[in-house]
Formats: structure tokens, C-alpha cells, sequence
């Protein structure tokens, strides 16, 4: 168990700014997820942290001591590489012993870590054959359980389960979370599948291009995101811009859109003001009377409800609704509850 | 910033170490050549008394320098073209035909690398008296030399096959290509690099190969290598040596040079793409 | 695969594979026939191992077989073990990292020959090394360096032309490993140590295993370095073989060949094997 601080953390790729006065606290124990689009620093992060790429400026505390010129082997961190980094030359099960003999664990001790492992990740009928024996997504768990079976005090994990289907990466997912409690190993996750990291994290970090847009627990994300690059990266949202209407009640604000007016309860400041906001597809209510309205445009049947692409005075935007009786061409009518409106900072 | 300077100081230590093994060697080599005969350069001396470039049109006038030099670039080019159409069909079964027991044969085509070079010469020798070859020596190093180097250009070869992409092939005979119009669309293009590239691994290795020409052209054929064996043996001038030994080095770095940029033209991980 | 597609094949293979199985199968029978006293060019042929009697009771080839032995393996190693740290330090380009590959392996240009000849100049009696030692006061006189007994002369001619081909090859080698494999094993704790012998060693004895075995082969049939450089009262086995040659004795040049042949073979198979137990710490 160990708490990562970052301290103003920049790299420059010559010239090329990866990450740019990154400062992060990570605590004790703790599951946090890093949400980027590609490209944004999210490998670099983790390599700078398991010592790999030595950074521009800035500092990396693990319990308190600086580690910044610590070498990768000397630091008590596991990294599980996006590349997998499998020895080509080792079996399945040397793989997963590499890292224990390295740190002279003894003999039965890890064996039975690796059998609890290779039994977790489902690994068992293939623990004696080479890396090159394997499909990808077994060559991905080996990779994983190499970096688990070390149960070290700082885990990191870059996109583990990219290659699994959907039902193996939900048990494996499990495991993971799994045993990450059980033996209090503080997670940095990277992923690119933002239900995962709704599901699995204890905070979330949204990066873009090198810097942090947000750090916040999976539902503060959800239901509070600070810009529209999260609102949008996180769940879908309607982003508009607004001008701030004469309040109707001291405790109703109303917003001008493109759309149409919006009623909140949120405080959006003071009459005349420009605002950005959003709603999630979701929350719009199809009614016939409703006070907003459109044309839909398109519509896509996602199982448990229906994504339709709706216009409004040429303006698009999305509405998600578990009614099935909607068709392309119909002029629907709706409402945005005031508790749904969320009010996002200025710069996009 | 450690590294740095660790590295600098490694790099200026092979450098160092360049200039004792590479540097001074050929210095000394030129000067040697140098050495005007109408005074020895004696021990006590740091440079040669006298310089001249005497030794080196005496060489040329007065030695077997010009005909060895000729048969050595007659006999090279000849025996890469032999062995580039020796390879052709081997390296085509090779590089695009899947048959069981290829492995072994990629592997046999190495044979020729792993027997001695002076038993194949001797022994290739004792075959020809057997055959009662033995008229027309030149032709039999010309064939002994193909033979022997032909795992170059089979290796070669049989990796450019692999690289011609058989949607090209399919491509050309999707559009009507015949057989001919085919070969020169889809393999040609990828062929090509590996062509000279094994044209010129055979001619370099052949103008440098002493234990075959020696053995069986005695006593009649002389290439260069057998010129300089004797140079240094028998007939050991130091002055002469020098010449003889510069004007073997000097094509070959040319041809390297040239090989190199080849090579990096045709490297298959560049070429090849995915398909 | 139809007997059509096999007759292809095999015609395909002929003219290469079959021309060299052939000439490389006939000398090898030829050498091991004649020192058998079979297949003789004049005189009889009939089968005897008086040949081989003959030499494996004589002094000169027994201690021929020794010394090219023995010129094999320390060239093998010495070249492997100059370009290994080599290798790993050139696996990564850094500024110069080119132009110190090109001039380590420069020598990959020079003829063997040449080579000889280059050093021979540069430690013979009057040579530049005997003058530059006497010049700092190391030596009174000039040595004699050039035909040492212990062959030293024809090592480092061996080294120098050797060394680029094995760094050639290990290079190769290394540039496969990926820095993420090395990363990983870094991440897991191994050190330096722990790397190269768990990770780099293993993955390249491959490589290895080729350069050692094509120098072995080499060194152990030179015939130049030797003649030029080489100690006088020794020979190596080819310089063997091509005196009983000379004289027109087939049959014991043929011993001689066949003997070169086995040395490189099981030679070659025990240094693999070797470098194989020594590079994976274990057999596997
Ligand atoms: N060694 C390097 N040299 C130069 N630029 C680099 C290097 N490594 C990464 N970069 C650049 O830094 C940026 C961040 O790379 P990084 O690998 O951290 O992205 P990522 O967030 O992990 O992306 P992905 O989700 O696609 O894996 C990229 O634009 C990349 O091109
Ligand atoms: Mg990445």
C-alpha cells in the first residue's frame, strides 16, 4: 500500500509537450482510473511512474519519498504493459514466476500465488506454453497476472483487458477489483471504455492532451462534469451555449438555447450572462406537450432503449428513450427536467 | 546525465581504439607503398626517405597484377550470374511454395557454408582429375565458386520471393496478365533488389575467396588473392605487398558502400507491408 | 500435395539445392573414401585404414589437430566475447552510435590476407610496435613478435577479421528484443545482471550459437593467417592437408580432411551445445 503523489509533472518528447504540470494525488488503497482519448499522455503517465521515462520537471512520491531518480527495478511497482512485453522465451508459468524470483519469494509461496492467479484469469490448461502458443487475448491475461502476482504496492495497468470479449473482460474485471482489495494495492488503470471506468473506479481522471480536465468519483463525473470535453467523454451530453433569461422564481433560473428555453433549478448566474451547459440524452422526457421540440432525424433501435438524432431550427442533438414507437420523420415534443441541466464552465 | 558522459567516454575509447587497429595499419600500409627503392626506409627513421609512387607503376607494368586483376573481374561477375540462375528456381520453391520438408531444405541450402573451404577445394580438385575435368580450369572455379556461395543467393532470393504479395499476383491475373506480363508486374519490382543484392554478395565474395582459387586454378589461373598469398609468401617485398594490398581493399569498399545502401533499399520489414 | 506438384517441386530444387547436396555430398565422400584408400586417381583402390593408422600414430598431425582446435575455439570465444557488450551497447541508437557500428565493422571489408599483411607490418622486427615500446622504454630491443609459439599473432588476426561478423550477427539479434520485453523484466525487479542473463542471453543464443559456430569453422580450417603469421613449428590441418597435397599423397590429405571435417562437426556441436547451457543456465 503506498500513496502516489505527482508534483508538477512535465515530458517533452523533443519539443512535443506529452504532459504538461501534471499534479495528482493518488491515495492509499486507492482504484483510479485514467480516461483519455489516444494520444493524451496516458502511457507516458504510467511509464514515468514505473520509472521507464524520466520526466521534464516535476517530482514522483511514493509514501512520501521522492522515487524521481529511483530506477524501474528498485521501485516497488508493477506495471502491466499495453504491449504485453511477454518473454518470448519463457512458458506461461515462468512468466508469471519472473518477477517473484527476482524478489526471492520462496518456492511454495509462489506456487501458490501463481496457481491463484493462473485459477483467476482462467490461465490454467495453458501454463506451459510459449507466449507465441497463445491468442491475444490469453497472451493479455498472462500479462496481467504477471504484474498481479507481484501484488505490489503500486499497481498499474495499461488498457489490461483492450483484447477480451465482453463477458470475459466483465469476470477478469472482477478479479481485478478482487484483488486489489484484498491486498490493499494502490491501482492506476488506464482505459479506453468509460463504462469500465464507471464501474471499477474509486476516482476518475479525465486527461487531455497532458493535462487533467477533472479528477472525481465515477457518479460526481457522471452527474457534475466541469466541461464539455468530459460531459462529452464521459456518457454522452448535449452540449449547448446559452444566454441567462430573467429568473422566474427566486429559485428557478431559465437559459436561452438554441433549442429552446431550459428551466433549472441550478444557480446560472446573473441575467445576460453567456453560459455552457449540457443534458444527458437520457434525461429528456418525450411528451407531447413538452416545452421543447423537434424533428427526428434518425433513429437507432440499442436494445434495452432507442438512441434518436434529433433537429431543431438545424441544430442536432441526441435523445435516448425506452419508447419504441418513434419513427424517423415524427415531430416529437419534450422536456429537460431542471435537475438535469448541468451547467459547465465557460472554456470548452 | 550520468550516461552521457559514460557513453562519451565509450565512444571515445573504440575510437582510440579504431585509430590502433585500423588507422595505423593502413597508414603504414600507404606509406610502404610509398617507398621510392633508391632508398630503404630504414627502422630509424619515422617517414620514409624518399616517396614515390615507383612501387605502384612498377607493380602494374611489371607484374601479373593486370592479368590477375583481369581474370579475378572475369571470373567474379560470372560466378554471381551463375549462381543468380542456379538460385532462381530453388529460391522460388522456397520462397512461394508451401511443401512439407521445406524447413530441411532451407536448412541443407546452408551445407555449403559449414564444410571447410580448403576440403572443398581440395577434394572438388581430386573430382575434377576424377571426371578428367581438369582443361579448362577458369571454368571450373567459375562453377566451384557458384556452388559455394549459392547459399548467399538462395537466402536472399528465397526472402524476396516471400515478399512479392500475392495480391499483386492475383491483381495482374484479375486484369489478364499471361505469365510473362505477370512475372514482370507482380515479382519483378519486389525481385529486383534482391537480384543485386545477391549479385553483388557472390561478386564481392568471389574476387576475395583465396582456398578454391588457389587449389584448383594452380599453377596456371591467378587471381588477385593467390597474387597476394604469394606476394607475401614467396616473393615477399614489403613495398609490393603494400601496393597489392590497397588496390584489394579500395573496390571493396566502394562495393560495400554500394551493398549497404542496397540493402537498406530492400529491407523486406519495409517493403513488405501487410497482405 | 500431388505427385504433379511433387515432380515440381523437386525439378524447382534441382538446379540449387541438388547441384550443391551434390558437390558438397561428392567432396565430403571423396575425402572420407580416399582416406580409406578408395577412389583413388592412380594407382589401386582397396580399403584400408592403414592411412589413418598411419597419421594417428604420427606426431605432427596429432598436434595439428590440437593446435587448429585449439586456434577454433579461442577465436570463437574471443570474437563472441569482444562483441557482446558491444552489441548491447550499440542496441540502441544514440548520436554516433552509426558511425561506431560502421568503423567496428570495417574490417568486415579488409581481406583476411590483407589483414595478415597489415599486421605483420605493424609488429614485424622493425615494425612500428617494436619501435613505439623501445621509444617509451618498455623493451631494450626489438622482439620478435610475428611467428610466436602460443599462435597469439594469428588469434588476434583472427579477432580483428572475426569480431564485426559475430557483432553483425548478435546485433541482429538484439535489436529483436523489445524495449518493452526489457522494460518489463526491469518493472519485475531484475537488474542489469538479472536482464542479460535471464532476457538478453537467452533470447540471442541463437544468434550466438551461428557466429560461433561459422568463426569455429573458420578458424579451424585457416590455412592463410597461419602460413603468414603462425607459429613455424607447428601446422595447422589445412596447411597439413595441402602439404601432403603437394606431394601428391591423396590418401593422407584426405585423412587430414576427413579429420577437419569431424573437428568442425562435433566441434561445432559441443560449442553450440555449450553456449547453449551456458547463455539459458540450463539444459532445455
Ligand atoms: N518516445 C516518444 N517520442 C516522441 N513522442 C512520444 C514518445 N512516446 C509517446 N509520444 C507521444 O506522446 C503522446 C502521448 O503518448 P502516450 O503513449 O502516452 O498516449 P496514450 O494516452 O497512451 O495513447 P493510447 O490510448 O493510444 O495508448 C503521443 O502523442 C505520442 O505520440
Ligand atoms: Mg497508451
Amino acid at each position: 500500500m503506498a500513496a502516489i503523489n505527482i508534483q508538477k509533472l512535465s515530458k517533452d518528447f523533443s519539443g512535443f509537450k506529452a504532459l504538461t504540470e501534471l499534479s495528482l494525488d493518488v491515495r492509499e488503497g486507492e482504484f483510479l482510473t485514467l480516461l483519455g482519448p489516444s494520444g493524451c499522455g496516458k502511457t507516458t503517465l504510467l511509464k514515468i511512474i514505473s520509472g521507464f521515462i524520466e520526466p521534464t520537471k516535476g517530482h514522483i512520491l511514493l509514501n512520501g519519498k521522492d522515487v524521481t531518480k529511483v530506477p524501474p527495478e528498485a521501485r516497488d511497482t508493477a506495471l502491466c504493459f499495453q504491449s504485453y512485453a511477454l518473454f518470448p522465451h519463457l512458458s506461461v508459468r515462468e512468466n508469471l514466476e519472473f518477477g517473484l524470483r527476482q524478489k526471492k519469494v520462496p518456492a511454495l509461496d509462489r506456487k501458490d500465488r501463481i496457481a491463484d492467479v493462473a485459477e483467476k484469469l482462467g490461465l490454467g490448461p495453458q501454463m506451459d506454453k510459449l507466449p507465441n502458443q497463445l491468442s491475444g487475448g490469453q497472451q493479455q491475461r498472462v500479462s496481467l497476472g504477471r504484474a498481479l502476482v507481484m501484488r505490489p504496492s503500486v499497481i498499474l495497468f495499461d488498457e489490461p483487458l483492450s483484447n477480451l470479449d465482453a463477458k470475459l473482460r466483465d469476470q477478469v474485471r472482477l478479479e481485478i477489483r478482487r484483488i486489489q482489495k484484498d491486498y490493499k494495492l494502490t491501482a492506476i488503470y488506464v482505459t479506453h471504455d468509460q463504462a469500465e471506468a464507471l464501474a471499477m473506479s474509486d476516482r476518475i481522471v479525465v486527461l487531455k492532451s497532458g493535462q487533467i480536465e477533472q479528477v472525481d468519483t465515477p457518479e460526481r463525473l457522471y452527474a457534475a462534469p466541469r466541461t464539455g470535453f468530459v460531459a462529452d467523454f464521459i456518457g454522452n451530453a448535449n452540449v449547448f451555449t446559452g444566454r441567462v433569461l430573467p429568473q422566474k422564481t427566486p429559485t428557478i433560473w431559465r437559459i436561452e438555447t438554441p433549442i429552446g428555453i431550459l428551466e433549472t433549478g441550478n444557480n446560472a448566474g446573473t441575467e445576460g450572462a453567456e453560459i455552457t451547459l449540457c443534458w444527458r440524452p437520457e434525461n429528456a422526457e418525450i411528451n407531447d406537450d413538452g416545452a421543447l421540440g423537434g424533428t427526428v432525424t434518425s433513429k437507432a433501435f440499442q436494445g434495452h432503449f432507442t438512441d434518436l438524432m434529433v433537429e431543431t431550427k438545424g441544430v442536432p442533438y441526441r435523445i435516448q428513450t425506452s419508447r419504441t414507437d418513434v419513427n424517423e420523420g415524427d415531430t416529437i415534443g419534450f422536456n429537460v427536467p431542471g435537475p438535469s441541466v448541468i451547467l459547465l464552465e465557460n472554456a470548452q | 546525465m550520468n550516461r552521457l558522459r559514460l557513453n562519451n567516454i565509450l565512444m571515445a575509447l573504440v575510437i582510440a581504439l579504431a585509430f590502433i587497429w585500423l588507422f595505423i595499419p593502413f597508414v603504414m600500409a600507404v606509406l610502404w607503398s610509398l617507398v621510392d627503392p633508391s632508398q630503404p626506409w630504414t627502422a630509424d627513421k619515422l617517414l620514409p626517405p624518399a616517396m614515390s609512387f615507383y612501387r605502384w607503376v612498377n607493380m602494374w607494368q611489371n607484374s601479373s597484377l593486370q592479368p590477375a586483376l583481369l581474370t579475378s573481374y572475369t571470373l567474379a561477375p560470372s560466378a554471381a550470374i551463375l549462381s543468380l540462375l542456379l538460385a532462381f528456381p530453388t529460391s522460388f520453391a522456397l520462397g512461394r511454395i508451401a511443401f512439407p520438408g521445406r524447413e530441411v531444405a532451407k536448412t541443407l541450402c546452408l551445407l555449403p557454408l559449414v564444410v571447410p573451404p580448403f576440403i572443398t577445394a581440395v577434394f572438388f580438385t581430386a573430382l575434377l582429375y576424377r571426371l578428367g575435368l581438369t582443361a579448362w580450369r577458369p571454368g571450373a572455379i567459375i562453377f566451384a565458386h557458384a556452388v559455394v556461395f549459392l547459399p548467399f543467393s538462395i537466402r536472399i532470393l528465397t526472402v524476396s520471393f516471400e515478399t512479392v504479395r500475392q495480391d499483386h499476383i492475383d491483381a495482374a491475373r484479375d486484369l489478364g496478365a499471361g505469365h510473362w506480363a505477370r512475372f514482370k508486374a507482380a515479382y519483378l519490382p519486389a525481385l529486383r533488389p534482391g537480384i543485386y543484392a545477391s549479385l553483388l554478395i557472390v561478386f564481392i565474395q568471389s574476387i576475395e575467396e583465396f582456398a578454391i582459387a588457389f587449389i584448383v586454378g594452380s599453377p596456371d589461373v591467378v587471381t588477385i588473392p593467390v597474387l597476394l598469398y604469394s606476394a607475401l609468401g614467396q616473393d615477399y617485398v614489403r613495398p609490393n605487398a603494400a601496393v597489392l594490398s590497397l588496390i584489394l581493399v579500395i573496390p571493396n569498399v566502394f562495393l560495400m558502400l554500394f551493398l549497404e545502401r542496397l540493402l537498406k533499399s530492400a529491407n523486406p520489414t519495409l517493403a513488405s507491408g501487410k497482405g | 500435395m500431388t505427385a504433379r506438384q511433387w515432380i515440381t517441386v523437386t525439378l524447382l530444387l534441382m538446379p540449387g539445392l541438388g547441384l550443391i547436396v551434390w558437390l558438397i555430398g561428392t567432396v565430403v565422400y571423396i575425402a572420407f573414401a580416399q582416406s580409406f584408400g578408395l577412389y583413388n586417381i592412380n594407382g589401386e583402390s582397396a580399403l584400408t585404414t592403414a592411412y589413418w593408422a598411419d597419421l594417428l600414430g604420427n606426431n605432427i598431425y596429432l598436434r595439428s589437430v590440437r593446435y587448429s582446435t585449439y586456434i577454433g575455439v579461442m577465436s570463437a570465444i574471443f570474437s563472441v566475447v569482444l562483441a557482446y557488450p558491444l552489441a548491447i551497447w550499440l542496441r540502441k541508437p544514440f548520436t554516433g552510435s552509426m558511425t561506431i557500428g560502421s568503423i567496428l565493422k570495417a574490417p568486415l571489408l579488409v581481406h583476411g590476407l590483407v589483414a595478415a599483411f597489415l599486421f605483420v607490418n605493424v609488429i614485424s622486427y622493425h615494425g612500428i610496435l617494436n619501435q613505439f615500446m623501445q621509444w617509451i622504454g618498455i623493451w631494450d630491443g626489438p622482439h620478435r613478435l610475428q611467428n610466436d609459439n602460443n599462435a597469439i599473432a594469428v588469434l588476434i588476426l583472427q579477432t580483428w577479421k572475426n569480431m564485426p561478423f559475430a557483432l553483425l550477427l548478435l546485433t541482429g539479434a538484439l535489436q529483436g528484443i523489445s524495449d518493452d520485453v526489457l522494460d518489463a523484466a526491469r518493472d519485475l525487479g531484475a537488474g542489469s545482471w538479472a536482464r542479460f542473463r535471464k532476457i538478453i542471453a537467452p533470447l540471442t543464443v541463437s544468434g550466438m550459437q551461428a557466429a560461433i559456430v561459422i568463426i569455429f569453422i573458420g578458424a579451424v580450417s585457416d590455412f592463410a593467417f597461419q602460413v603468414i603469421a603462425g607459429p613455424i613449428n607447428r601446422q595447422s590441418l589445412a596447411q597439413l592437408m595441402v602439404g601432403y597435397k603437394g606431394r601428391g599423397d591423396w590418401n593422407s590429405a584426405a585423412v587430414v580432411g576427413a579429420t577437419m571435417i569431424i573437428v568442425a562437426l562435433f566441434g561445432s556441436a559441443i560449442l553450440a551445445g555449450l553456449s547453449k547451457i551456458v547463455m539459458r543456465g540450463r539444459l532445455k
